[in-house]
């Protein structure tokens, strides 16, 4: 096992041509995943985390999507110059998805069996009896009681917890390095959520895979996460280890998103304000006219570039007041500790859909 | 399931018994053309009118208990003794024995090619969604749907048979039914028929493939690694049968039914379609009745056959043992 991390994203661009115009939904991220590590990513609806996770084996429709520039380095490999065939060998061989929906992810008109089995034989040339013996194992090992009487069950014959962990047998059916979960516990009800998560944190260390969490929820990061990566409008505003970013959030964003917790800050904040338009974002830092620390320095030029915090290279932030000659404590305050979030009756009506489900914190 | 065939079966055997009995009503209720002629006559070389009506009522069997006849009728048709045709001067089932090849050997081909083509086009440009080739086939699909197909059938036979010579303008029957020569005459029927029917089967496919194009098992098919081609025929077109089923039995039926006229009289095929017109120019009420009775057992039985292909298609419709 070398060194270098097992994902390495660089300035990564994706960029989708609507015909209201061009709508950046991920505008120059960078970020790594490590090998056995667990990265999530957060940020609220819009934000293009999904993007990003999609990004990585191009399964962007394209047309309209498209990737201008960036580098995705899987395992000292550019994804973004690979062809499509060596990338459909890497999509459900080393790399596996899992996504939101459990409902919409298994095809209805398929036995959950004859799915997995062809997960297993469109990288493996195992023979039928083979697979089959496998699918069965995956199921076993996802926790389906009698696999093998539910190997030949349609979709609809399953709960949604269920489909999802038909879902993580299907994507675990080559043994990936990487797991890309898109948003895998938010359609399942919240004791159903812990489940999954306990389940993924299994998985993990028995197949030794990193996993790329996409999240919106705080708790679930709190809970799994080695590293967090913020992201706001298609820019990364933060990241670093999740015990940096919890306990000396300073992007301002990171601390408002914190803020939204129960049991942290006031545990009734909402960020005021919207996301900006996707085609047409702001000027400097994106989250500056949300931002209760805006300056005119924010509002001009393009988002700041990552600064480390406190000197810690590992924990950057992409915010004016951290850059040489700014000044942190206009975020962080005297103390260093959390500031409330813009006054919630200037939030224009929107409902606080961060962290909204009533998740303790831990 | 083999409870909820047995049960569509059983249906459609009651649904071609209530066809049969209003049928029955109907030809009942309707005055006869030919009794009317017999009083004419009889009243004209001054006979009594009525004692002709009788006279003709009790050749036809008509005096009998309209029970009686009822049972007579239901019986010579489940016998497939389906009366004399007069305009033919031979037995009902065997004028329709004797078109329905000519029908078949023009409706097989385009049924074929209709569905072929129409599904590949349509899953072609659900696929490509937007492009040049979707925007041509669509116009393709538009053209065909517009244009009227006894029209577009003359104009063909103008072009490519009279002024080309390309092909034959008058249907020759004595040609053998599997050979080039009715290949080359049955080429312009066919090629009307595709362009009717190609482009209603085209936009559902299209339709139906586009709701799967971005369907969230689609992306994990993706996700998985199968190949275009897979996702497509695995993953897009095996979902989508079942909605496509509809449009595909309705588009076979209507060749039977509608476009069999127009085209079987326009190139002049001795099928089922120029039987059953000419046999209502005639006025002979067996013929129309049979062939209009042909028709209909070809509608019942593509709907029996589209239920039963629901259940196997889509494994969500379970009717239990109801």
């Amino acid at each position: 096992m070398s060194d270098d991390p097992l994902l390495s994203i660089r300035d990564l661009r994706t960029v989708f041509h609507t015909d209201e115009g061009l709508v950046r939904a991920v505008d120059g991220v960078s970020f790594d995943v490590g090998r056995g590590e667990t990265v999530c990513i957060v940020g609220e609806s819009g934000s293009g985390k999904t993007v990003t996770g999609e990004s990585i084996t191009r399964l962007i429709r394209s047309p309209p999507g498209e990737i201008p520039d960036g580098e995705v380095v899987f395992d000292g490999q550019d994804l973004t110059t690979l062809s499509d065939d060596a990338l459909r060998d890497l999509r459900g061989g080393r790399i596996a998805h899992v996504f939101q929906n459990p409902q919409g992810a298994l095809n209805p008109v398929y036995t959950v069996g004859w799915q997995i089995v062809e997960a297993i034989q469109l990288h493996d040339d195992a023979d039928q009896p083979t697979a089959r013996r496998r699918a069965i194992d995956l199921l076993d090992r996802v926790g389906i009681p009698e696999a093998t009487r539910r190997f030949d069950d349609y979709p609809h014959e399953f709960s949604g917890g269920m489909k999802q962990r038909v879902s993580l047998a299907m994507s675990l059916a080559t043994n990936p390095d990487l797991l890309i979960a898109d948003e895998p516990t938010t359609a399942l009800d919240v004791t159903i959520q812990n489940q999954i998560l306990t389940l993924l944190d299994e998985l993990q260390s028995e197949f030794e895979m990193s996993i790329l969490l996409i999240t919106h929820d705080l708790g679930v990061v709190a809970e799994v996460a080695d590293r967090v990566v913020v992201m706001y409008a298609g820019k990364v505003m933060e990241r670093g280890d999740v015990f940096d970013v919890f306990e000396r959030p300073s992007h301002p964003y990171t601390r408002a998103l914190l803020d939204c917790l129960p049991g942290r800050g006031d545990g009734t904040g909402s960020i005021g304000g919207h996301l900006p338009p996707p085609t047409d974002p702001p000027a400097g830092c994106r989250f500056h006219p949300r931002c209760p620390h805006a300056v005119d320095a924010c509002r001009e030029g393009e988002q700041p570039p990552a600064t480390p915090v406190d000197g810690d290279e590992d924990h950057v932030v992409s915010c004016v007041h951290y850059e040489p000659g700014g000044d942190p404590s206009v975020v962080r305050g005297e103390n260093g500790g959390t500031v409330p979030a813009d006054d919630p009756a200037a939030d224009g009506g929107r409902s606080p859909d961060v962290a909204d489900d009533g998740r303790p914190d831990r | 399931m083999r409870w909820y065939v047995v049960r569509r079966v059983a249906w459609a055997v009651v649904a071609t018994f209530l066809i049969l009995s209003i049928t029955w009503g109907l030809l009942a209720i309707t005055p006869n053309p030919a009794a009317e002629q017999m009083q004419f006559q009889a009243a004209a070389s001054g006979g009594s009118a009525e004692a002709a009506e009788e006279a003709f009522e009790a050749r036809r069997g008509l005096d009998r208990s309209p029970w009686d006849r009822y049972r007579e009728y239901m019986i010579n048709m489940a016998t497939l003794n389906w009366g004399w045709s007069q305009s033919r001067s031979q037995s009902v089932t065997d004028a329709i024995a004797s078109a329905l090849p000519y029908t078949a050997i023009y409706s097989i081909p385009t049924t074929i090619l209709s569905i072929l083509l129409g599904l590949s086009i349509g899953l072609y440009s659900a696929t490509h969604q937007y492009t040049k080739t979707d925007y041509a086939a669509t116009f393709f699909a538009f053209f065909g749907y517009a244009i009227p197909n006894f029209w577009f059938g003359i104009i063909l036979l103008l072009v490519f048979g009279v002024q080309l010579g390309w092909f034959p303008v008058v249907f020759d029957s004595d040609v053998p039914i599997f050979g080039l020569g009715m290949v080359q005459q049955l080429v312009l029927p066919v090629v009307v028929l595709v362009t009717g029917t190609i482009a209603g089967i085209m936009r559902y496919s299209r339709a139906e493939a586009l709701e799967y194009v971005e369907a969230e098992f689609v992306k994990t098919a993706r996700a998985k690694g199968a190949d275009g081609y897979r996702i497509l025929t695995r993953h897009i077109l095996r979902p989508a049968a079942v909605p496509l089923m509809t449009i595909l039995v309705g588009d076979i039926l209507g060749i039977f039914l509608a476009a069999s006229y127009l085209v079987e009289v326009v190139f002049g095929i001795p099928g089922l379609g120029q039987l059953s017109y000419n046999a209502i120019i005639a006025q002979d009420t067996s013929l129309v009745l049979g062939t209009t009775l042909i028709f209909t057992f070809v509608s019942v039985v593509g709907n029996l056959i589209q239920d039963v292909a629901y259940t196997i298609l889509d494994p969500r419709i379970d009717y239990g043992d109801r």
